[in-house]
């Protein structure tokens, strides 16, 4: 038995637990079921980075996963940022509003950065563990299988260095995100009315309970329509357009699959899942990716050609 | 420069005198052990555990004061929300027992502010005080009693590779001076005229004019980085097993505290599979409220 048939089968027998924790023991015992159980969240821990090792088993005679020291260091400074960044933004230093329930959180646009500029695994470490450190600083608690999807946000941001050419796989990444982005968003037009899980606002005493907003619905399709501009407008630097578009596609997969892990792990129903978790922070997150990563590869281009390095 | 976390070396403190790994094999076993449980009585001992653990860490008031306060702080505004509101508790329960109900002299737009004051949220309010506040006692004693020079033999001990121990020594050790960074940063730009207190305007100008901070403290991150990765490179890091100049040891106070929380984390981890330790209010403070 080769390789790739041997991980197709523990992939399987994985798959087999998942469902056998969720339906065999949850008809058993409900809180295996959904709820607050921590088991599940470490289920899909394990899920997501499966995810990662199966796309780096695949692609592993390519360079782009060799970690030195300048990735060791990288790393380290990723996730560093993210945690500060995150702890910074989320309300309890520096005070930002949210906007018709868009809450600013700008430091989305560190793993994405990394992982485009410093490759796959820099974004998963630098998207997961600055999650985790973030989490632990701001006081929220830890929630594992959110960590591991901002770590995929900045994995899949770092997937087009598996790529020769990074122009070839452009515009099919563009409207594969195109399609999901639009897919949420007629999710929303079908559920206008759900509640946004996310939004959380003390001093009007509410509390994830709140309808989702038009502009939080759509922002979804905003971010991608700014994502799809700036691929477009900036066609000839290739770097900007690279790294937004892939950015795009993390955050739409990597916010995905934190959120839709919610409906074992919450007991959400997929359209709570969506439309009330998942577009209110992946939605803001591609306008954050369109405006913040263009300026860090600008930047960190102008530092390349001044090192030489 | 790197700007190190409050850690000092205290001779009478008992979170010291164990192995670090040691005592981060613990703290990991006891967050499971009390996320698991929302029942007060099954939370109080766990309680106990971090009040011991603060009180004998040697760490003194003036030290631990900002922080603590600030974690508290927040621990008792939530907790107060969540009496006042009684969101957050209806997962754990479907049926509230009135105390008494305090209704507003006025109305706004005919609704009239009512406060109910019931057994259960009474005792979710306690139970979310006691839980958040156990968790956040034994985390905020970390930066303060574990070296930061042991950070990566720490990890390699805890059995990761020598660049993800690495990785994450660095990490812990980058936080407080990317925060310093930060706060420099946006010193100097205040004092260029940037608003960053109040950022006002539509969504993209108020991310554009985050750009300004959060530009620089990264790319300054990156430029640094350089200094780092050829110290690294000049030790010849990665070419072979690393070897560390700190060396841990551990022994038998260490491997018992490592057994016990194991030990306690897989009693929790049993005893809230088997439905025990869910949300509780006493039947006696039930029947006294007329239920």
């Amino acid at each position: 038995m080769n390789k790739i048939t041997q991980v197709g089968l523990s992939l399987i027998a994985i798959l087999a637990i998942l469902l056998l924790l969720v339906y065999g023991l949850g008809a058993a015992n409900p809180r295996f079921q959904t709820g607050e159980n921590p088991l599940l969240r470490f289920v899909f821990v394990i899920v997501g980075l499966l995810v990662a090792f199966v796309i780096y088993f695949v692609t592993r005679d390519n360079p782009a996963w060799e970690v030195g020291t300048r990735q060791v260091v990288w790393m380290a400074i990723g996730a560093a940022l993210y945690a500060v960044f995150s702890w910074l933004f989320n309300g309890t230093v520096f005070v930002v509003p949210s906007l018709s329930q868009v809450a600013l959180r700008p430091a989305i646009a560190i793993p994405m950065f990394f992982g485009y500029a410093f490759g796959p695994v820099v974004g998963l470490f630098t998207g997961a563990i600055g999650n985790t450190f973030g989490d632990a600083l701001t006081g929220f608690g830890l929630f594992p299988q959110w960590s591991i999807g901002n770590g995929l946000v900045g994995f899949i941001a770092g997937l087009p260095m598996l790529f020769r050419d990074k122009k070839k796989s452009l515009d099919t990444v563009l409207w594969a995100g195109g399609l999901l982005a639009l897919v949420a968003g007629i999710l929303y037009f079908l559920n206008p009315t759900q509640a946004n899980t996310l939004f959380f606002d003390p001093a009007n005493n509410v509390f994830g309970d709140a309808q989702i907003t038009l502009f939080a619905g759509i922002s979804i399709l905003v971010g991608f329509a700014l994502v799809a501009l700036v691929r477009f407008a900036f066609g000839q630097n290739l770097d900007i357009a690279a790294a937004v578009t892939w950015g795009m596609l993390g955050n739409i997969l990597g916010i995905g699959f934190a959120a839709i892990s919610d409906i074992w792990i919450n007991g959400y129903s997929p359209v709570a899942a969506i439309v009330g978790e998942f577009l209110p922070a992946a939605g803001p997150n591609l306008i954050f990716a369109a405006i913040l990563v263009p300026l860090l590869v600008v930047a960190y281009s102008a530092v390349q050609r001044q090192s030489g390095r | 420069m790197l700007v190190a976390w409050r850690y000092r070396k205290r001779p009478n403190s008992l979170i010291q005198k164990f192995d670090p790994r040691a005592w981060l094999i613990f703290y990991a076993c006891y967050l499971v052990a009390v996320i698991t449980f929302w029942d007060i009585r099954f939370l109080l001992p766990f309680f106990i555990v971090a009040l011991v653990a603060l009180l004998t860490s040697g760490i003194r008031w003036h030290e631990i004061r900002r922080a603590f306060l600030f974690i508290l702080g927040f621990v008792f505004f939530f907790a107060i929300l969540t009496f006042l509101t009684g969101r957050g508790g209806m997962e754990h329960y479907a049926e509230e027992h009135l105390l008494r109900q305090f209704r507003a002299p006025f109305s706004i737009f005919g609704w009239v502010p009512t406060l109910n004051i019931t057994i259960e949220r009474i005792f979710y309010a306690l139970s979310q005080l006691v839980r958040v506040s156990s968790l956040a006692i034994m985390t905020i004693l970390i930066p303060y009693s574990l070296d930061p020079r042991l950070y990566g033999i720490t990890f390699k001990g805890l059995g990761l590779s020598d660049k993800i121990a690495y990785a994450m020594d660095l990490t812990m050790r980058f936080i407080p001076t990317f925060s310093r960074d930060f706060q420099l940063t946006m010193d100097a730009q205040r004092a260029r005229g940037y608003e960053l207190d109040k950022i006002r305007g539509g969504l993209i100008e108020q991310v554009r004019k985050i750009g300004p901070i959060f530009v620089p403290v990264t790319i300054h991150a990156i430029i640094a980085s350089e200094d780092i990765i050829d110290a690294m490179d000049l030790r010849a890091f990665g070419v072979g097993p690393r070897t560390w100049l700190d060396e841990l040891k551990r022994d038998f106070k260490d491997r018992l505290l490592i057994w016990s929380g194991l030990a306690v984390m897989l009693i929790s981890l049993t005893v809230g599979f088997f439905g025990y330790g869910q949300f509780w209010v006493p039947e006696a403070v039930i029947r006294w409220a007329g239920g």
